[in-house]
């Protein structure tokens, strides 16, 4: 059977960031897919022999913009650890509310993203209108909307007052609440059941197979979430990650929808456990220059995120390296590529939540 | 380095279950001794519950390094790229993509002849330094 | 098969229709910024002791300034409005304002013209008067 080769990419509306795939059909039948990157490569890393330790965070926390927060969050645990510094209790309780209020954000991004992606724009209206709420959350409590550079090497920059804790907590939960029926929209609609069943089954084995990580291989049934080592007061919280075994599109989807309620729920939990704002301090001075290396894990929204950071007793570091999520689910998103259909592509391209810039650096 | 030793330990890490966590590498700048510099590379994996190893090795430019996607498909993203970014000699990957993985400027823009070149063109240890 | 009366969007546009828009009529009504918005970096130079504090801690290179010749510039454009020179000043010469940068691209501007968000302050040496031309205290060339 004769063999046409269709380039999905750099530009396609459904991609948020550029990505080339180079489809090879046969009739309509996906049976290979070769990836190219490089489009928004940047050259981060090297930045490092410019930019010293102090400041490096800025550049960090710009590698992509959705999840900007946690990475600037692991370069400065990570800095911490290496320069064993111990950071104030308050500090790391506000970072972790931080860090789920972007796992929210992100989630709803992508919703909207995927909705836009199968033709449902109404719904990817309505999943960028409750985010634009949390966005406003943190514009009040950091300053920036995106880019929140709130994090240091010690702590943080900015507190938020036990008042105004309490009233995010109310917010959310009434965003919450309110998001129910977008939520009851996505798990149980006709046309997007039709769009999105049965597409792209991963299942267990492969998602072990091809080192799949976050809501990819939670999907498909493997108890995989980097929260669970109890790090930065997770195993203070009770929670259990969400899974479901179809490894479907739609399953993917329900992971994700589900893990915004346990979001809002983590954070109501944090509020009651965290100490009171009077007298916390929320950073620690930090001297010298870091020496050795590291590693260190966090569940970003789209799975785990690795950083290595190697300092040499200078004020630049000797390498600084971040894993992230997609780089690791891309050999599965090409394995779910070959053998569909060429109209379920971009909907298996948005379902590994594909974050380029993240990935490319 | 010694290849079939370590592929040995990757097999033992592939057999009892592990998920290929990370390939990191690494350049290690040229000192006297080292003309061309090194590479430090490291593979690590991790386990469901928590436990988290690495392998590490110290390899000098050209020295052949095989290909782990024998055991861990996934691994030849993080290869390619070793090859495209810091002109690592890695042999055998499974999903070879000839250099057109990353389309850069430099080629090889972090091997440490590289780095060096850049860190001389700005004299690294200035502070408070002009644009 | 998927019951076909399972349409819940549909109620949800009917109320839509007769609510609210979730969107503002931007530039009739503008959204009022919060207290601790991001914004332009505004400097005070007579309280500035030209440590050079500041400029070692910006991550961009925005800032630049010489103790010998009293001077100092920030390029608005090199902004990331991260704050950090802001926390490193001693003498609270800066501070942050919740509005952005009021920088016009100028096409056509004539070779020589200073840079775009380009805003330099010389200070005069204490005891002599001012020169023709000299500003005292305020930017000696602000953007336009």
């Amino acid at each position: 059977m004769k063999r046409t080769v269709v380039p999905m990419g750099p530009q396609h509306p459904v991609l948020p960031e550029p990505l080339v795939l180079d489809l090879v059909l046969e009739d309509e039948k996906v049976v290979d897919a070769i990836p190219t990157i490089g489009y928004i490569h940047r050259g981060l890393e090297a930045l490092v022999e410019r930019i010293e330790f102090g400041e490096f965070g800025y550049v960090v926390e710009r590698i992509c913009g959705i999840c900007s927060f946690m990475h600037g969050m692991g370069y400065a645990v990570a800095m911490e650890k290496i320069m064993a510094v111990e950071v104030p209790e308050r500090a790391s309780w506000l970072r972790l509310i931080w860090a789920e209020m972007s796992r929210i954000h992100s989630h709803l991004l992508w919703l909207g993203l995927g909705a836009d992606a199968f033709g449902f724009e109404n719904l990817f209206m309505h999943c960028w209108r409750t985010r634009e709420e949390v966005l406003d959350i943190f514009e009040k409590t950091t300053g920036g909307r995106i880019i929140f550079s709130v994090n240091k090497i010690g702590g943080v920059r900015r507190d938020i007052a036990d008042s105004e804790l309490a009233a995010i907590v109310a917010k959310l939960q009434q965003l919450g609440a309110g998001f129910a029926e977008t939520a009851r929209i996505f798990e149980t609609d006709p046309s997007i059941r039709h769009r999105l069943s049965g597409v792209g089954i991963l299942s267990r084995e492969d998602a072990h197979a091809v080192d799949a990580v976050g809501p990819m291989a939670r999907a498909s049934g493997i108890r995989l979430d980097t929260r669970l080592t109890g790090t930065h007061f997770y195993d203070r919280l009770e929670f259990e990650p969400m899974l479901e075994t179809a490894g479907d599109c739609l399953a993917r989807v329900v992971v994700r929808v589900r893990e915004i309620s346990q979001s809002i729920d983590l954070i109501r939990q944090a509020v009651e456990r965290m100490p009171k704002a009077e007298g916390a301090p929320i950073d620690v001075k930090v001297r010298g220059n870091p020496t050795g290396e590291t590693f260190e894990r966090l569940e970003q929204p789209r799975g785990e995120v690795i950083y290595y950071i190697k300092a040499n007793g200078t004020k630049n570091l000797e390498r600084f390296r971040a894993r992230t999520p997609t780089f690791a689910n891309i050999p599965a998103m090409i394995k779910l590529v070959k053998g569909c259909d060429l109209a379920d592509v971009p909907n298996i391209i948005m379902t590994i939540d594909p974050c380029i810039s993240c990935t490319e650096r | 380095m010694d290849s079939q030793a370590f592929l040995d330990r990757v097999g033992a890490y592939h057999r009892d279950g592990w998920r290929l966590a990370i390939i990191n590498t690494t350049s290690i700048l040229p000192t006297e001794g080292m003309e061309h510099g090194a590479f430090d590379i490291s593979w690590s994996f991790a386990q469901d519950d928590g436990r988290f190893e690495h392998l590490r090795e110290r390899v000098l430019p050209g020295e052949e390094v095989p290909s782990i996607s024998a055991f861990f498909g996934a691994a030849f993203l993080y290869e390619n790229e070793m090859r495209e970014l810091f002109g690592v000699n890695v042999t055998g990957i499974a999903l070879d993509l000839k250099g057109q993985l990353y389309k850069t400027a430099t080629i090889v823009p972090f091997s440490p002849s590289a780095i060096r070149a850049r860190l001389d063109a700005i004299g690294r240890d200035s502070v408070g330094k002009k644009a | 098969m998927a019951n076909p009366f399972n349409l819940p969007m549909v109620g949800r546009s009917l109320r839509n229709l007769v609510s609210r828009p979730a969107t503002r009529r931007y530039p009739s009504e503008i959204r009022e910024h919060f207290a601790g918005t991001r914004g332009t970096i505004e400097f005070d130079l007579d309280t500035c002791v030209f440590c050079g504090l500041c400029v070692r801690r910006c991550p961009t290179l925005a800032l630049s300034c010489s103790r010998e010749e009293r001077f100092f510039a920030i390029e608005q454009l090199r902004c990331i409005a991260c704050g950090a020179c802001v926390d490193a000043c001693n003498k609270d010469s800066l501070h942050m304002s919740v509005d952005a940068p009021k920088v016009h691209l100028q096409t056509g501007a004539a070779p020589g013209a200073p840079r775009p968000g380009h805003q330099e302050w010389h200070q005069q040496p204490a005891g002599s008067p001012p020169g023709p031309g000299d500003a005292v205290g305020g930017p000696a060339v602000a953007a336009i």
